[in-house]
């Protein structure tokens, strides 16, 4: 006899540290707007960790553990099998474990910033690995970015546009790129930042602090 | 419907690589083998699934899935069992890979209400159990009702799904071949299921080369998959 199964929300199983996610395409400042966001968390005494997904295993854990922002042993990487997409959105039970495992390994943990592997304008999270999440985009890309509609645009809860220093090198217009992020998103919040300076991370950090961190 | 047409569709979906356990990340050795060029097309892949699945699944995960199914409401047995298997498992990234696997699927049957995963989770959790993959899969598969045969044919299938989609991402076999050479190993593998399974404590692994890749995967910087 097969046994049916019963559907447990994962939320009220855990009710633990936030689960943030951070995608968005290759090169578009995923990692560095992590290293602009660690200290300014910290500073205002949040409790966080890191897991990082990268393409080649442990490049930006490294990266991060080696910044001296953030204890090493906060911040674990998962392998993704040279599929990012899948580790975040079909399959993300390893990022669930790493998650789990930091929640088990640092009492009281408030936050735990889940950076994917650098992926393309489709790439979602999954429900059940995050609570909130933001996609990362820069104006190097091309101002025609939010036009393409994709679902990392469209349905991510925060959308960031970075590296807006370089708008005019790159003949990108700016102001336009913004308005139709702002129309195609129908409210959804969009925030621009240049993380090589951190300009505009403050406000990242203000979002969240309202949105997913409130009761904490 | 039907008993067993409900088997059947609880193997096609515990079987589907759309179900998550974590397996997407592993390659089980190939991507060293795939570095090193002693792998690189759609024959020497099935080579080497070929002898995954004749001196490794056959002799250790099958007989160890088995017994683990049979035994799922003896914890004692189940523990004896994982620590057996940790035991004959010698490259640290095949240990390793196995329990990270078997956590996963406990997980993820926890979540989709299992008392079975449930428990056994607690015993991992607390360091009694080590939680790996053929232990893990007779638990929960046989707390689902499935028989051994098709549990079996889930283990089976699942390890050749995760080892031709590593090579389809690591580029050395395309969509076609792959399907060729799972398709070839079907009677290899029906032949170990339908065979004498061997008994738990007489459960064996001989796969030197493979298990020479997955150890020099653990001090390698670059790569891509989990071992």
């Amino acid at each position: 006899m097969i046994q049916d199964s019963v559907l447990v929300k994962p939320k009220a199983m855990s009710a633990g540290a936030a689960r943030v996610g951070i995608g968005g395409p290759v090169g578009s400042g995923k990692t560095a707007l992590l290293e602009q966001m660690i200290p300014r968390l910290i500073a205002r005494g949040r409790n966080i960790a890191v897991v990082t997904n990268d393409l080649v295993t442990k490049e930006d854990a490294e990266r991060v553990r080696r910044s001296g922002l953030i204890a090493p042993e906060r911040v674990l990487a998962v392998e993704t099998g040279a599929c990012p997409h899948t580790a975040i959105r079909e399959d993300p039970t390893l990022n669930i474990q790493a998650a789990d495992d930091l929640e088990a390994r640092f009492a009281n943990l408030e936050l735990v910033l889940i950076e994917s592997g650098g992926d393309n304008l489709a790439s979602t999270f999954s429900l059940d690995l995050v609570d909130f999440w933001m996609f990362v985009i820069d104006v190097a890309g091309g101002d025609d970015i939010p036009r393409k509609r994709g679902l990392g645009i469209l349905q991510s809860d925060l959308l960031i546009i970075n590296k807006t220093d370089l708008a005019p090198h790159v003949r990108v217009d700016l102001p336009r790129m913004v308005a139709e992020a702002n129309e195609v998103r129908r409210g959804k919040p969009v925030m621009l930042t240049n993380c090589a300076t951190g300009a505009g991370v403050d406000e990242v950090i203000d979002h969240l602090s309202s949105t997913v961190l409130f009761d904490r | 419907m039907t008993t067993e047409t409900q088997a059947l569709l609880a193997a096609f979906q515990h079987a589907d690589s759309f179900f998550p356990g974590g397996a997407t990340a592993f390659s089980w050795g190939l991507e060293t083998l795939v570095s090193d060029g002693v792998i690189g097309d759609a024959a020497s892949v099935e080579v080497y699934l070929r002898a995954q699945i004749t001196h490794r699944w056959s002799t250790s995960d099958l007989p160890m899935l088995q017994a683990a199914l049979l035994a799922r409401e003896d914890e004692t047995r189940l523990i004896e069992l994982d620590h057996l298997l940790d035991a004959m498992s010698l490259a640290a990234r095949q240990r390793i890979g196995s329990t990270r696997c078997g956590a996963a699927l406990l997980s993820v049957h926890m979540r989709l209400g299992s008392a079975a995963a449930t428990s056994y989770r607690g015993l991992v959790s607390r360091g009694d159990a080590l939680g790996h993959l053929p232990i893990v899969q007779g638990l929960v598969w046989g707390e689902m009702g499935l028989s051994l045969p098709i549990a079996s044919a889930i283990s089976a299938n699942s390890l050749c799904q995760s080892i031709v989609s590593a090579a389809i991402r690591l580029g050395i076999v395309s969509h076609i071949d792959s399907q060729l050479i799972i398709g070839r190993l079907r009677p290899v593998i029906a032949t170990a299921i339908d065979g004498d399974v061997p008994a738990a404590d007489q459960s064996h692994a001989y796969i030197p080369q493979s298990e020479i890749a997955l150890m020099r995967h653990e001090i390698q910087d670059n790569r891509l998959f989990a071992n």
